[in-house]
């Protein structure tokens, strides 16, 4: 083969790679343009068929309306807040030592554990919702945020775990013999070499976390009634019996997502490297 | 004193045994190279040294103290890893200073001593870089750094110039070879690569399969190999063995190699060996001459100081270095000697030399 005509297959494929990028992109940012096209349009405009796109049909209404009239919705986002904070730093604060742990330390059967730790994660949420229900309604702990937050942390912890163990795996066991030759204990291994050589992965697991938390629907929906519910619940509530106010919806769940998006684009390269390097190697 | 001693080492992973019965002593301020090929488990001796590994059977003992049950930092020894292992995220001076800090010797005192060694390995404009803007030969000379820096009893250094390109990795022979000449620190250094090790040692341990085969000085490991091992291991261009048989003769023996006699004057094969047996012969023992056993020239390789001259006669394929140059044409008739005061002769059996 020459080397022209190795270059031009070459160019194909990356024509096929973009066409299948763009594609990708577009089946996943239309719903968020959706999203904020129907945010900034009137019920009126939105709801007729086809929907009626004159620049006359645009407004900011929905969002004032949302702001103004709905604390529910400053309440959901503080909830949310919370819980998705609360389960994240404790599942990292739990589970980083766990994967070290289950990655490198002599723990007897160590793969079947870190099987298990998965194996939580393969039963569907409806198996476990009503024992699940019962144990937090006998506690008295019912739209409690904080009970919330424990039963986000049992789901987040597995996934944290699995991350991050796949990322230590990966890591050259050299450097953490050099740790010892040095006078690192394993404790000292694990503070000064493998945690801040983890911050990628740590960072990915943490927006993982974090928008699992954020976005959880069916749990907050039984184990809320008012003062802990979460901001995908508030906006459900949009959805009335006589009439939905889609314009209404729309922002608030604009709103909502606005904060995952942020710290997307924020932790973006740690995402992407944390992620690359786990799967990879792990 | 810092001697080293390994007593009946053993270590098995599971049911797989690595080494086997390893005796072996390093004296203090002596440079002592394990060789050998990949899975020999030079490596895992070294580790057990270092603590990194314990033995499942025997002891080892740094400056006649039992170390098995210390931890690497008790026994106060330093090691220098294969790829470096620096840690990616300090810079250079953190990197040197990590396992002072882990010490908790005070700040003013570890700059102190991270700027002498950095100077004595001239790493002092590179003190503030990360291990990643540094090019192999500068993260190789940190990774040393990071061990002398703690002034330790025991160097212990596993392949560490195997990544290294051809011309860095005989600079850094010499420097590591200088820098002990220097220090004078008990050294236990690991490498696959014959000529590393006996241009660097005072003394080498060939392993085979978890044993050690000899250990001895380079000069008696290449000139006296224990066994065909070590004969075919070290040497460049590797021994040729020709399969010959043992007579006894009126002064001594006589070697039949394909239709030539060898006269072995006052060598008394030891009883039960032979008559089988494989004869070695370096290249620089084999004499291109006018007269002797005849051959044909069939690859003429110049490598600058000396010639190989790959010679095709009756017993097989011989390998002839003569110094500087010589023009010969392949396919040429030409006759060679064999210097019997030269000659290896193994067992055939048992692969122990006899001679």
């Amino acid at each position: 083969m020459s080397f022209a005509s190795a270059r031009s297959r070459d160019r194909g494929f990356r024509v096929l790679v973009v066409v299948g990028l763009i594609l990708f992109v577009v089946w996943s940012a239309a719903p968020i343009l959706w999203l904020i096209v129907s945010s900034l349009m009137q019920q009126q405009a939105l709801i007729v068929q086809p929907p009626d796109f004159s620049l006359g049909n645009f407004t900011l209404e929905n969002f004032t309306e949302v702001i103004v009239s709905a604390a529910a919705l400053g309440r959901g986002i503080l909830n949310s807040f919370i819980v998705a904070l609360f389960s994240t730093a404790v599942a990292l604060v739990i589970g980083a030592p766990a994967a070290y742990a289950l990655a490198r330390l002599a723990v007897p059967r160590a793969n079947a554990l870190a099987f298990l730790v998965l194996a939580t994660q393969m039963l569907p949420g409806i198996a476990i919702a009503i024992p699940l229900f019962l144990v937090i309604s006998r506690l008295g702990l019912i739209d409690n945020v904080l009970a919330l937050g424990l039963v986000y942390l049992s789901f987040n912890l597995p996934i944290v775990i699995w991350i991050l163990r796949g990322f230590f795996l990966a890591i050259p066991e050299g450097i953490e013999k050099a740790a010892a030759v040095d006078g690192a204990g394993v404790v000292g291994t694990f503070l000064h070499i493998v945690l801040p050589i983890s911050i990628p992965p740590l960072g990915a697991a943490a927006v993982f976390a974090f928008v699992e938390a954020w976005n959880e629907f069916f749990f907050a929906l039984i184990l809320t009634r008012q003062d802990a519910q979460t901001v995908p619940l508030v906006i459900a509530q949009f959805a009335g019996q006589y009439q939905t106010l889609f314009g209404q919806m729309m922002a608030a769940a604009a709103i909502s997502i606005a904060p995952v998006i942020a710290l997307a684009i924020i932790f973006r390269n740690q995402i992407v490297r944390g992620f690359a390097d786990g799967m990879m190697k792990g | 004193m810092s001697q080293i001693e390994l007593r009946h080492v053993d270590k098995s992973f599971g049911a797989v045994g690595v080494c086997h019965d390893i005796n072996l002593t390093v004296e203090e301020g002596e440079f002592v190279t394990l060789l050998g090929s990949s899975g020999c488990g030079k490596t895992t001796t070294l580790n057990m040294v270092a603590g990194l590994e314990d033995p499942s059977k025997g002891d080892i003992l740094i400056g006649g103290r039992r170390v098995n049950d210390l931890s690497p930092v008790q026994r106060d020894v330093a090691m220098v890893f294969q790829n470096y292992a620096l840690y990616p995220h300090m810079t250079v001076a953190e990197n040197l200073g990590f396992t002072l800090k882990m010490r908790k010797m005070a700040k003013p005192q570890i700059a102190e001593r991270v700027a002498a060694v950095a100077a004595s390995l001239e790493l002092t404009p590179l003190l503030e870089r990360l291990p990643s803007a540094l090019s192999g030969g500068q993260q190789q000379r940190v990774a040393i750094g990071r061990a002398l820096v703690r002034e330790p009893r025991v160097f212990l250094f596993d392949e560490p110039f195997s990544n290294l390109d051809a011309s860095l990795r005989v600079k850094m022979r010499a420097e590591v070879k200088q820098l002990h000449q220097q220090l004078g620190v008990t050294t236990l250094f690991v490498t696959h690569d014959q000529e590393e090790a006996m241009s660097i040692s005072d003394r080498i341990a060939v392993l085979n399969r978890g044993k050690v085969e000899q250990f001895g000085t380079p000069e008696e490991i290449y000139s006296r190999p224990a066994t065909r091992y070590v004969a075919r291991f070290i040497g460049n261009p590797q021994i040729d063995l020709v399969p010959g048989e043992l007579e006894p003769g009126a002064d001594g023996a006589v070697l039949r190699l394909a239709g030539v006699a060898l006269t072995l004057p006052d060598f008394v094969p030891p009883p039960g060996a032979g008559p089988a047996v494989e004869v070695g012969v370096r290249p620089e023992h084999v004499r291109l001459t006018e007269a002797g056993i005849p051959a044909k020239v069939q690859l003429v390789q110049p490598v600058g100081a000396a010639t190989h001259v790959v010679l095709g006669w009756e017993g097989g394929d011989l390998i002839a270095s003569v110094p500087g140059f010589v023009h010969l044409s392949v396919g040429a008739a030409i006759h060679f000697e064999i210097d019997p005061r030269h000659v290896l002769v193994f067992d055939a059996q048992s692969g122990d030399r006899l001679m």
